[in-house]
């Protein structure tokens, strides 16, 4: 074991020696040595200003008494009263007079496509047209009346939701639960059908509209075409459910109940507010 | 080198206990943690343990490798909480054996998915998920819908997780399958009975829309629909949420 000096490179060796081949005991170079240190009590301080160290029953909690929680719910905050500021024309606006304006129109259209693609587009389609079980929002037919209030309480309290506002709307089983004779529910198909213009055997569907005004017409209407409180117009050419004489038939056998989620916890007035409005904006195009 | 060290690498034992010792800080930092976490989990009302239905939801989501793609963990940031709801708190996740929290997302986040949507989305969405949502790269799981739901291992399953700290009664795992059955039957006039054993925020519905038999798919569509709905988030209280 001898530690030398070595000449060439002015460094110490470590004094090992295998075969005749010595190691140079180098230092850390000192910027490293500083970084070290610096970034070593960079951490010091770190865990003093800031939450670190558990203590069996707690934990330290620095002096800044920070909590991601707390930054989290400040930074909602905080954006939100940018939002409620920014969007303030909307918020205290009523709907009535917003849906034809046309600076609030080129404001929120595009914000309200998106959230429609995010929350809405899953059941109803991003071209809002809807799919089988899943009303079509630009059909001009809705289930509860076109108003635009009537509009902001289904999205906001849903259809046959977990809430005590929900709207609520159900078909009846009639084969299932025996509540009309098999030949009457045969009947009562063809007339449907022929309600919209289907093809239908009349003797048949003559015979189906007596049962239809007893039966049915209490909340599809006389004329089939619904009296918004949820049944949907039989007459036009839009079916939820499918409109074909099979599925007319499994309709009436086994009764149908839609659940329209409740967004009022989910989304912002502000929000709810953008959708209602989208959704009249886009019946234009309903025709494309 | 210093000269102490080199003391030291001479010195077989002193040597030995030293790296135990060195070696033994990196588990005290992991493991330590884990025995303060009666006070890192947050008292909060309404969570319960899975009914036994939900409970094997939750095992075909994990059968099935739904984890692999969703995370069950909204995250203490604006964007996440914007977007998918309240953050997720410990306690909502204290009877997951094991929990479904991550930071790979493939998919959306889960943990709040209850009542975002409607059974009958979830059954479409299943069956052919791209059908419903254009250009998901989920892939679809429509045998799930045709297989009949196996209660028979639930009381076992329900046990072992019992032993690791759910408390279920022996009630509760006595009648699992029948349980199981009845919750997702909503002609067995059960509701009142299992709310009252599992809690007021049990959903009892016929959930994949089939009145023939309990599906595997019954199950899943029971435990996604209640993820995330047991703690209301508007009557958190500041200061267990912050503590």
């Amino acid at each position: 074991m001898q530690i030398e000096h070595d000449e060439v490179s002015g460094q110490k060796t470590t004094g090992h020696e295998w075969d005749g081949i010595k190691e140079l005991d180098t230092p850390v170079p000192k910027w490293a040595k500083w970084a070290y240190i610096i970034t070593s009590l960079v951490a010091l301080g770190g865990w003093i200003l800031y939450p670190a160290i558990p203590l069996g029953s707690d934990f330290t909690r620095g002096l800044f008494g920070t909590t991601s929680r707390a930054n989290v719910l400040e930074a909602v905050k905080e954006a939100e009263v940018v939002r409620e500021k920014d969007e303030a024309d909307l918020i205290d606006g009523d709907l009535y007079d917003l849906v034809d304006d046309p600076t609030i129109r080129a404001k929120y259209e595009s914000a309200a496509r998106v959230l429609f693609t995010d929350n809405c587009a899953a059941c109803h389609g991003r071209d809002l047209k809807g799919q089988t079980g899943f009303p079509n929002l630009v059909d001009d037919s809705w289930l509860f009346g076109d108003d635009l209030d009537e509009i902001e309480w289904t999205i906001r309290y849903g259809i046959n939701a977990n809430n005590d506002d929900t709207r609520y709307s159900e078909m009846p089983a009639f084969g299932r639960d025996e509540m009309l004779e098999q030949a009457d529910i045969k009947n009562v198909a063809e007339y449907v059908l022929s309600l919209s213009g289907a093809e239908h055997d009349a003797t048949l569907a003559k015979a189906g509209s007596e049962v239809f005004e007893n039966e049915c017409s209490a909340c599809h209407g006389e004329t089939g075409e619904g009296v918004g409180i949820g049944a949907p117009n039989l007459t036009d050419s839009f079916w939820i459910y499918g409109g074909t004489r099979k599925d007319i038939l499994e309709t009436l056998e086994n009764g149908r109940a839609g659940h329209m989620p409740s967004w009022d916890k989910r989304l912002k007035d502000a929000d709810i507010k953008k959708l209602v409005l989208y959704l009249n904006w886009s019946k234009d195009n309903g025709e494309d | 080198m210093s000269f102490s060290h080199q003391k030291l690498e001479r010195t077989a034992i002193g040597f030995t206990l030293m790296i135990l010792l060195v070696a033994s800080i990196g588990g005290i930092v992991e493991i330590a943690p884990l025995f303060t976490i009666d006070n890192t989990v947050e008292e909060v009302e309404g969570v319960r343990p899975y009914t036994p239905l939900e409970q094997a939801g939750r095992d075909i989501y994990i059968r099935e490798g739904c984890y692999a793609c969703h995370s069950q963990m909204i995250r203490t940031m604006r964007t996440d909480v914007e977007r998918y709801g309240y953050f997720s708190l410990a306690a909502e996740s204290k009877f997951d054996h094991p929990f479904q929290w991550g930071s790979k997302r493939t998919g959306p986040d889960l943990a709040r998915i209850g009542g975002k949507y409607s059974d009958d989305w979830h059954v479409a969405h299943m069956n052919e998920p791209r059908k419903v949502v254009k250009g998901s790269v989920m892939p679809g799981y429509p045998f799930l819908a045709k297989t009949p739901l196996d209660t028979d291992g639930l009381p076992d399953k329900l046990t072992a997780l019992a032993r690791v700290g759910v408390p279920y009664s022996a009630d509760q795992i006595k009648d699992a399958a029948l349980d199981a059955t009845r919750q997702a039957d909503p002609d067995a006039e059960y509701e009142t009975e299992l709310q009252e054993r599992y809690g007021e925020n049990v959903q009892v519905r016929n959930f994949d829309g089939n009145p023939e038999m309990v599906s595997e798919l019954d199950a899943l569509v029971a435990y996604l629909q209640m993820l995330g709905t047991l703690v209301d988030t508007d009557e958190l209280s500041k200061e267990e949420v912050l503590r």
